[in-house]
């Protein structure tokens, strides 16, 4: 069961245009969206989640009109947006319970046992008779997470998930999402590259509403391989550079700059190769397209 | 630093929409109310008066309170709403700095947003005369201190101390429901205010704690006449100073706390304290790799739905009740229900049994306002609940049909709106009990609360729903609802658009009586009720098509949703929601227009304008007169049916030929009559001609009548009610408490009363101004007919009545037999002496209490009280008042012409008490179900049933002309002698209350006079001057000469004209009587009272006693006297410098009579002549005097009757 995305555009009524003819296939397993701030990750997750409407397009999940049969969508969906609250007054427990049988899961035994498990699993065990508001940023997310897979999603939608979390916790939320059964599509966003090169089977990169290119990650970065140049330079002298070669990145190293640049050649002797990796693809593909250079 | 902010909050409020609509809300309701004249203003006050200016000002302030809720309570709050807090709090600002400038650039915005009212008016005002639904004179110059002065002083005040208390308990609490609970229990603190303004003794007070300065504006300009309101602006009194020093201080305290008070660590932390408890034990669980989240199984079936609805709706409704401040507003609004019942209904200053019909009332009236906020406020809090915690994003992916969300959403507002209902039984319960009284009938509170106001509430819900459904800014969404009702509410008031058809959520009014209990009003209520909720069911379902899930609030999106809700279903329920409502609609229609001719106001006069156009031609055209009648009447309450025989001889008593007898119905009424036959002379008359708008017949005799001819005229007509009307309660047949007058059937001729009278609408359909109904004095027509039936003068009377098994039915004259046929229950009467043409047919379920009161010459009366079988409560004090007063009349004026008097009860319908020869119909409100527990409350029953016994004699033995000022003879004798009754038996100071009540009517009614206040001589119409101001001046007058001299001239005038024939006597006999028993010392007092309008201000400015020895005090009086003679519109005329004769007098301690009232105890009372001004007077007393003052009974007419009395101070050398 694949998702398809076809031809998806969405305007929004001050203007801006979030999404454009945005075509996908997303299969099962974990697929990563990259992207900069802004540039329509949370539009077209918003969109699968059933939380927004779109112009044009179609979406299918198997024989699922995604835009259409938002009631059949949210059966098999689970989805943790970018921000979110929770009632403070409520601890987890019951909350996760409440969901539980909003989603249909009305066997209380099962409910029980589901919510006891999300709350083990998601390390808020102890803490599952605390009010939603005393808990930490992290804490709040993990309880995201739970809530995200009661009832055996066949669709997650996650919204950059890691923000926030502390290296630790990180890695913990990636092994959790991989331990998901293998016929779940699970979408998830991010603007860290690394996410999606551990867990991602297959990917795409958007921007300014667009996708600019999408596909295996390693396939993606074998297209780079053997292209891309380092140097360390003057600060001074970038704006030469950028001039003249197509510097895709820069970054600090041991406070010295060090470029990367994107030629099929060796532009000269100083620049040593770079071994390609996804950051690479990500930045050869948005530079062009956005102005402004993270510096 | 605090500028940057200020300015920040302008530029930022300034650029929200919803800063916009607030302001474009208030222009509107400005333009509507100066355009189309809705204004507070009575007719003869421009509609742009200073006054007017400043009540709509103060009245917008008030509602403005939601608006000072929404400006004021969010500008901090947005802070910790947004997150912005985290980094706003960090940058370099001081805590003063930031409140001070979030809070004065909020004000600033609220101020500006109000002027959106002014502004309005402004505009509306100068567009109003060229728009011409108000007469364009009626409209005066600009004049801008009229809108700056009462803008500074109520306006700006009110929006200041609401806005302090609503942005300090939200910084200080962070907890929005606050707010709405401080709003809630402020207007509560106003709605009890408005209650006890009823009653004099609490006005001073109320004035001074109204928080919105309403009662104080209120009471300062109470007896404003026409031109006061046209010049005047409210005056700055102590009391109002005090007011709002009171208000704005409690305001600015509360801010000024919550600004030293304030502190961003405290503000933003809670979340910090609880996260560092648990911090430890977040630690990694080495297993958690291991769990293994189960296989779960989901079902999504119908049933399953249905269980989600219900334990969803039960969620949020515990979200709701379990808020402190929710519970909060339920307290104080059970407070307010117990206080409006402790204190409610009371009449003269007299409260009621807590029947339980009274306690259902108190919901009625402001107590809806309340209810409706809150619903809209609830509405708005459960629709935006998930919203507001940031759970709308995860909660609206969940796989809960949309419906099923919105059905549980609407269903919690239900449940609250079940327990708002219940408040009513609450309070109603617990008053009763605390008074003593345990007869609760459940039924009634079932009936009416559950079936008649739950549904209501219900409607209100839907209406906000749709609104906060269609608007997702939640405060913008509270404002539009409220504005709304707020239209409709000034339509209906001020408009006189009346359909309730065409009123959201309006119903018939219905009465619920203990005679007829909810009697006929049933269907009325149940088809507008379904009428209203299928029209909201379409409501809520448009609000469930745009209904926002998800995060998507653009324009094209929510149309996209709306196109996708629209399915099958939803179409298919639309569907029937709008047949219902509009078959519903069609059949009210049906009910109201077809059947029960239902017209606008603007309609009605219009009829009544083309009625004298075309009929007054027949004005004072020669008809016969009745002189003898005989009635078959058989009543069938039971389907509030009546068929009535009636057999008139009637004769010409003119000196012209008559030709044809004129038969006037009136305009079709409720009661709908049918002629089953009809004959005059023995044959069935011709019609001749037909007004059918006006039910206007002229049929020739067959035999033009010459003077003194006699013809026999014979009228069977059947009355009956058919569907229901848009208003009105049909009351004249009913299941139980008949009450049907002479009225029933037609009048002969013209009938000059059913005029147009007001000003303004006969100049616009194009009719002289009138200044007087009746005829002057000295007309012939006038003097040659009787004041209360022109058709006869003097008539015999018998008749035959029957009625239901369980009744009894009641005619003029005395019983003669009584007998049960066909199951059905069949009365005799016949009167044997003579009577005025003026009788009643009534019949109810009655206990009879008979009593006989024997005359000082050995005659008996038979005295017969008929009452509802639990209304035993003040029988004695109606027959004790019987019989006082057949002693003094019987005295003073000459005998009873009957052998009995009878007092029947009838139902709820009207509150009035009528006087037909020896009955007395008292509605069943009226002094039945008085408590009379504090002696020191007024004893209205016997009060009013002295002035309608004195009807026996004045009125209907001394049956004055239809001439002006002939009302007098009747109304202000009747109320004279009720008042010399109630001395003899209460004394000189239960009078004084008895007297200020009047004094205050008197001097509130001339005020809102429409055309121009006549004098005691000419009065034709004014209830207030024949009641109030005639008691008042008899009252003084008999102080002035003497009870008795003043009577022995009644008596000589009784003598000379009782059961006169015709010409009839007119106010100018009357007052040659009066004149020749004054000496002419008091002549000046005759010509103030009767002749003139005259304001008496008497006033004492000090008062000092110094003791002498232990037997002697030295007492020295300033006292003030001024008196003034004003026009009809309250124009002053001249002043007077001439001494008048007034009370002076000095007061011991007060003290407890023998019936337990509180008495004021003279320790020298004496009348002096008082010079107008200043004057210093001094007396000398053999006990500690206490106080002491001018007219310190209330005698003159005063226009501040209050400052006349003070304490006395001690000086020593």
């Amino acid at each position: 069961m694949n998702l398809q995305i076809s031809n998806l555009s969405k305007t929004y009524h001050n203007g801006v245009q979030a999404l454009k003819n945005v075509s996908l296939d997303i299969p099962a397993g974990m697929f990563g969206l990259l992207g900069p701030n802004g540039a329509g990750k949370s539009s077209l997750m918003r969109t699968l989640a059933t939380l927004q409407q779109a112009d044009s397009g179609t979406v299918t999940l198997g024989d699922i009109d995604v835009l259409n049969e938002k009631e059949k969508v949210r059966k098999i969906l689970g989805y943790l947006p970018q921000e979110f609250g929770v009632y403070p007054k409520i601890s987890s427990y019951n909350m996760l319970d409440h969901i539980a049988t909003l989603k249909g899961v009305s066997n209380k035994a099962e409910r029980k046992e589901l919510v006891e498990s999300l709350l083990n699993k998601t390390n808020l065990w102890q803490f599952r008779n605390k009010s939603l508001g005393s808990y930490s940023g992290g804490m709040k997310q993990r309880f995201g997470i739970a809530q995200a897979l009661i009832g055996n999603p066949k669709l997650i939608i996650v919204d950059e998930p890691t923000a926030g979390l502390d290296p630790a916790e990180r890695v913990r939320f990636h092994n959790l999402l991989s331990e998901i059964g293998e016929n779940t599509i699970i979408i998830l966003s991010t603007h860290i590259v690394e996410d999606i090169s551990n867990l991602c089977s297959s990917m795409a990169i958007i921007c300014l509403g667009e996708v600019v290119i999408k596909g295996n990650p390693i396939t993606l970065t074998e297209a780079v391989k053997g292209r891309i140049w380092e140097k360390t330079i003057e600060k001074a002298d970038l704006v030469n550079y950028q001039k003249e070669l197509q510097v895709i990145s820069t970054y600090l190293k041991s406070g010295q700059t060090v470029i990367h640049v994107l030629s099929d050649n060796q532009p000269d002797l100083s620049f040593k190769p770079s071994v390609a990796n996804l950051e690479d693809v990500y930045f050869s593909e948005i530079t062009t397209r956005m102005e402004a250079m993270p510096v | 630093m605090f500028k940057e902010i200020f300015l920040f909050e302008l530029k930022y409020r300034l650029k929200r929409p919803a800063t916009w609509a607030y302001f474009s809300m208030l222009l509107v309701f400005g333009l509507i109310f100066s355009i189309s004249g809705d204004v507070p203003a009575s007719e003869k006050a421009f509609v742009n008066s200073p006054l007017s200016i400043a009540r709509m000002i103060n009245v917008v302030s008030i509602f403005g309170i939601m608006l000072a809720s929404a400006i004021m309570g969010v500008p901090v709050y947005r802070d910790l709403e947004h997150k912005t807090m985290n980094y706003y709090f960090t940058y370099p600002i001081t805590e003063k700095g930031y409140i001070l400038g979030r809070f004065l650039g909020s004000m600033f915005i609220l101020f500006m947003v109000s002027l959106g009212f002014n502004l309005g008016l402004i505009l509306g005002f100068e567009i109003g005369p060229f728009v011409g639904i108000i007469e364009p004179e009626r409209y005066t110059s600009l004049n801008l201190w009229h809108y700056i002065q009462p803008t500074l002083l109520i306006g700006w005040t009110n929006f200041f101390f609401a806005g302090c208390i609503f942005f300090s308990l939200v910084n200080l609490t962070k907890n929005i429901m606050l707010a709405y609970a401080g709003g809630a229990i402020l207007f509560i603190i106003y709605l009890v205010g408005l209650t006890l303004l009823d009653d004099i003794e609490f006005r001073k007070t109320v004035s001074l704690f109204d928080p919105f300065c309403y009662a104080t504006q209120i009471n300062i300009t109470r007896y404003w006449t026409p031109v006061e309101q046209n010049t005047l602006t409210v005056p700055l009194t102590k009391t109002l100073i005090w007011n709002r020093l009171i208000w704005v201080g409690l305001g600015l305290i509360i801010f000024l706390y919550t600004l030293f008070k304030f502190d961003f660590i405290k503000f933003a932390n809670y979340k910090f304290k609880a996260q560092k408890k648990d911090l430890n034990l977040d630690k990694a669980n080495p297993n958690a790799a291991l769990i293994k989240i189960p296989q779960v199984s989901q079902v999504f079936s119908n049933s399953l739905n249905f269980k989600l609805l219900f334990s969803l709706a039960f969620l949020e409704f515990k979200n709701i009740v379990r808020d402190h401040f929710f519970k909060a507003i339920l307290i104080a609004a059970v407070v307010f229900l117990i206080f409006d019942a402790f204190y409610g209904a009371p009449l003269y200053g007299t409260p009621s049994l807590p029947l339980t019909y009274y306690m259902l009332e108190v919901k009625n009236f402001n107590f809806v306002v309340l209810i409706f906020i809150l619903i809209v406020f609830m509405t708005g809090e459960v629709i935006h609940r998930e919203h507001t915690v940031h759970y709308n994003q995860i909660f609206g992916a969940l796989p809960i049909p949309n419906r099923l969300i919105y059905a549980s959403k609407f269903l919690a507002i239900v449940m609250i709106c079940f327990i708002l209902v219940n408040l009513v039984l609450v309070s109603g319960v617990i008053t009763q009990t605390a008074k003593g009284y345990f007869n609760y009938e459940f039924q009634k509170y079932f009936t009416d609360l559950y079936l008649i106001e739950f549904p209501r509430y219900i409607i209100y819900t839907l209406l906000a729903f749709f609104i906060h459904s269609l608007v997702t800014k939640k405060f913008l969404g509270h404002v539009i609802t409220i504005a709304i009702w707020a239209t409709l509410f000034a339509l209906n008031s001020f408009a006189d658009i009346d359909n309730n058809l065409y009123l959201y959520g309006y119903t018939p009014r219905y009465i619920v009586s203990d005679m007829n209990g909810f009697g006929h009003f049933g269907p009325a209520l149940f088809w507008f009720l379904f009428y209203w909720l299928s029209f909201g069911g379409v409501l809520l379902l448009i609000g469930y098509l745009f209904w926002k899930r998800g995060t998507d609030s653009g324009r094209k999106a929510r149309w996209q949703i709306a196109k996708e809700r629209l399915n099958i279903k939803t179409i298919g329920a639309l569907i029937v929601l709008f047949v219902a409502f509009l078959g519903s609609g069609i059949f009210i229609n049906y009910n109201t227009k077809t059947l029960n001719n239902y017209r606008t106001e603007k309609q009605q006069i219009a009829q009544t304008a083309a009625y004298e156009k075309q009929l007054s031609k027949y004005h004072q055209l020669p008809q016969p007169k009745v002189i003898d009648v005989k009635v078959v009447a058989d009543l069938f309450p039971e389907n509030r049916t009546s068929k009535i025989k009636t057999t008139m001889l009637m004769v010409n008593m003119s000196n012209v030929t008559i030709d044809s007898l004129h038969l006037n119905w009136g305009q079709e009424a409720l009661l709908k009559k049918a002629i089953n036959s009809f004959t005059i002379g023995g044959f069935t008359p011709v019609l001749g001609k037909r007004y059918d708008n006006f039910g206007y017949e002229i049929y020739a005799f067959k035999k033009p009548l010459k003077p003194n001819d006699t013809i026999e005229m014979i009228l069977d007509v059947t009355g009956s009610y058919k569907g229901f009307p848009n208003e009105g309660y049909g009351s004249e047949i009913v299941y139980n408490g008949t009450f049907i007058n002479n009225d029933f059937f037609p009048s002969f001729g013209y009938d000059i009363s059913k005029e147009l009278t007001s000003d303004k609408d006969r100049k616009k359909h194009n009719l002289p101004i009138k200044d007087y109904i009746f005829p002057d004095q000295n007309n012939p027509w006038g003097k040659d007919n009787l004041l209360f039936n022109k058709d006869g003068d003097y008539i015999n009377f018998e008749g035959v009545v029957s009625t239901a098994p369980d009744q009894i039915a009641i005619m003029p004259g005395y019983l003669q037999k009584e007998w049960t046929a066909n199951g059905r229950r069949y009365f005799s009467y016949k009167m044997k002496e003579k009577l005025d043409y003026f009788y009643n047919i009534s019949s109810a379920s009655y206990k009879v209490h008979n009593d006989v009161w024997h005359g000082a010459s050995g005659e008996e009366i038979n005295i017969e009280i008929f009452h509802h079988p639990s209304h035993t409560y003040n029988i004695d004090r109606f027959v004790k008042s019987v019989k006082n007063s057949l002693d003094y009349f019987t005295k003073y004026y000459g005998p009873y012409q009957y052998k009995q008097i009878r007092v029947l009860e009838f139902p709820r319908y009207d509150t009035f008490a009528q006087s037909f020869p020896n009955t007395v119909p008292y509605a069943e409100s009226f002094g039945w179900v008085g408590d009379f527990s504090d002696p020191d409350d007024l004893d209205y029953v016997y009060t009013v049933t002295a002035h309608e016994v004195a009807h026996q004699w004045w009125g209907h033995q001394i049956t004055p002309s239809m001439t002006r000022g002939a009302n007098q003879i009747s109304e202000s004798m009747a109320e004279y002698c009720s008042l010399m009754v109630m001395k003899e038996e209460y004394g000189i100071d239960a009078m004084q209350k008895f007297l200020k009540e009047e004094l205050d009517r008197y001097l509130t009614d001339r005020a809102n006079e429409s055309k121009f206040e006549k004098t005691l001589l000419n009065n034709d119409t004014q209830t207030y001057v024949w009641y109030r101001k005639g008691g008042l001046i008899l009252y003084a007058l008999q102080d002035y000469i003497g009870e008795s001299q003043l009577n022995s001239g009644f008596k000589a005038y009784a003598d000379a004209t009782k059961f006169s024939e015709s010409p009839f006597t007119t106010s100018i006999e009357w007052y040659d009587y009066i004149k020749s028993v004054t000496p002419d010392s008091i002549h000046y007092y005759l010509e103030d009272s009767f002749e003139k309008i005259t304001l008496y201000s008497n006033k004492t400015t000090e008062a000092k006693y110094k003791k002498i020895n232990d037997n002697t005090y030295e007492v020295t009086l300033q006292v003030e006297s001024k008196k003034e003679y004003f026009g009809g519109n309250g124009e002053l005329l001249t002043t007077s410098s001439d001494p008048n004769l007034l009370d002076i007098a000095i007061f011991d301690h007060d003290e407890k009579n023998k019936k337990g009232m509180t008495v004021k105890k003279p320790l020298l009372i004496k009348k002096l002549w008082v010079k107008p001004g200043k004057s210093t007077l001094t007396f000398t007393t053999n006990k500690l005097p206490i106080k002491a003052g001018i007219d310190p009974y209330n005698k003159m007419i005063d226009m501040i009757p209050d400052d006349n009395l003070i304490p006395l101070e001690e000086v020593t050398d």
